[in-house]
């Protein structure tokens, strides 16, 4: 699951990282939406090396490699059997241009979730009126995965040494296999929300309506810069998209 | 017999877990294992039953390399428990919980309910067959969870903490459990902070810091050891500073002094003889 390390925060100080949360989560959907609206091969690899100098400003390229590499087989799935299964005319540079696609996703998104510490994400939420209590949970809810996957291994490990083989068997064994392994993460995590609801309460929490932060969000030049310009190329790129029409060039594919 | 060599462990390449631990235990033995939080007493306990690899050096079940071995074939000769019983009970009755193990074992149903009666019998469940494990207190669960290992008896067993949450009663109850699997040729390894739980249970201990063992020797001979006990973060045992009281007044009474009934002995040899 490799691939996922690119969606986590990671402590950096780049330009990125001291981007607004709001002004990023702008440039993120912008960019997601720039490469949805493209099936050609061109304009998405354009769209990607234009999200490769961002990546490489939040410095996290080494990361982003990691992921990608991890990401790796299921890129070789999606080419196999889309260039095989697929009913278009070329079937190859159909499959390429979804690979591509995928990655210019992963990679838009990233932008956002490596760069944006949660507090920092709850905060944006707050800001943009979402109810604290929302918010909150949103935010408790990205804290404790990476707690409920030590969970799921210290339950693995139980497990095997009570003799369940996890990695044997036919398909029916092997589900049959996840029982003991997902019954007691449920269990874990429930008990483990009614404490931590418990401790919560126990502190005031929602004891006053309204809440006073220690640090506020504030949309500086820079961040009117990004959402600007994000706004001006996707309504550049609308506009080219689907009013001008792609210039020939732009359109080209492998002829199989 | 398992043997640990030199066995290296670390698990993120970054912070070294183990470094060098080297461990015989002999079959039929009992001892305990102490050390502070992050010495890595869990850490090697999980290497004696294959849930994790040494990274360098070897762990030998049996005159075999366990490198060769699953942990489910590994499973059948050395049992575990680990400290959080919500880890490993999924199952709607206490009756079927400790059968599961059993079945995997391979016991037939006859069998199975036998042991598992057996066993609930000696740690005070009687009345919790038919319970549902999530709704019994932690301490129970906790039971319920040694019970699960205990009824398959595997030739070697290793417990992680088993005496959290549990009342002295009840800690007697497993001792006495512990004791009788000992005798009839099991070996019992317990990992613990609980230091009386230790002296008056294990004849041998082994301490641990920082990943490496720094002793392991005779239970009253490691307890009295200051070192010990200051690297261990423990508190030294009740008998070891009434002796050391006693000592100031009475130079004979001896250094290495952890049992009751050593101290009552040394008393009574001051007084005369009784």
């Amino acid at each position: 699951m490799s691939f996922l390390e690119v969606f986590q925060y990671t402590r950096q100080d780049s330009v990125m990282h001291r981007l607004d949360p709001r002004s990023k989560l702008v440039l993120s959907i912008v960019c997601a939406a720039v490469s949805m609206m493209f099936m050609e091969i061109i304009p998405l690899l354009m769209v990607f090396t234009c999200l490769l100098p961002m990546i490489a400003a939040a410095k996290s390229l080494s990361r982003w490699a990691k992921s990608m590499k991890g990401l790796g087989a299921l890129l070789v799935f999606v080419l196999v059997f889309n260039t095989l299964l697929s009913p278009v005319e070329n079937p190859f540079s159909y499959s390429f241009s979804l690979a591509i696609r995928l990655v210019a996703l992963m990679t838009s998104f990233s932008l956002f979730f490596l760069t944006v510490q949660p507090d920092q994400l709850s905060q944006a939420l707050i800001q943009m009126r979402v109810k604290f209590e929302f918010a909150f949970a949103m935010s408790m809810a990205m804290r404790y995965v990476p707690t409920l996957g030590q969970e799921a291994y210290a339950i693995m490990d139980a497990q095997r040494a009570r003799g369940v083989e996890l990695d044997k068997g036919n398909i029916i064994k092997r589900i049959r296999n996840i029982i003991p392994i997902i019954v007691p993460l449920i269990i874990v995590s429930i008990r483990r929300a009614l404490s931590i609801a418990e401790s919560m309460e126990s502190r005031g929490f929602g004891a006053s309506d309204s809440r006073t932060y220690m640090e506020m969000l504030r949309f500086r030049k820079r961040d009117w810069a990004v959402v600007l310009s994000s706004l001006l190329i996707l309504i550049l790129v609308i506009y080219v998209r689907f009013f001008v029409g792609l210039p020939g060039w732009m359109l080209w594919n492998f002829p199989f | 017999m398992i043997i640990l060599e030199d066995v290296h462990y670390s698990y993120d390449g970054v912070y070294t877990a183990l470094r060098g631990i080297s461990l015989q235990v002999d079959d039929g033995e009992r001892f305990a294992v102490i050390g502070a939080n992050g010495a890595g007493k869990t850490t090697m306990i999980k290497h004696m039953n294959g849930l994790l690899r040494p990274q360098k050096g070897r762990v030998i079940l049996d005159g075999q390399d366990t490198k060769f071995m699953s942990v489910a074939e590994i499973a059948r000769e050395v049992g575990l428990v680990f400290q959080n019983p919500d880890h490993q009970l999924f199952l709607d009755s206490v009756k079927k919980e400790v059968e599961f193990g059993l079945r995997n074992i391979g016991f037939t149903e006859s069998e199975a309910e036998q042991r598992r009666q057996k066993t609930l019998a000696s740690l005070g469940l009687e009345g919790f067959a038919e319970r549902s494990p999530f709704t019994l207190s932690g301490g129970e669960r906790k039971r319920v969870a040694l019970a699960s290992v205990l009824s398959t008896e595997p030739r070697f067993l290793a417990l992680d903490e088993p005496t959290i949450g549990q009342d002295a009663h009840q800690k007697n109850q497993l001792a006495q459990m512990l004791a009788e699997m000992n005798k009839r040729g099991r070996t019992v390894v317990v990992v613990t902070h609980d230091i009386e739980f230790v002296i008056e249970n294990f004849p041998r201990t082994v301490a641990m810091a920082d990943g490496q063992i720094i002793a392991d020797g005779s239970t009253s001979m490691v307890l009295s050891n200051d070192e010990v006990i200051e690297r261990c973060a423990l508190a030294p045992p009740q008998m070891t500073l009434a002796a050391r009281a006693l000592r100031n007044v009475f130079p004979e009474v001896g250094q290495r002094l952890t049992l009751l009934s050593e101290l009552e002995e040394t008393i009574i040899g001051i007084l005369g003889g009784a």
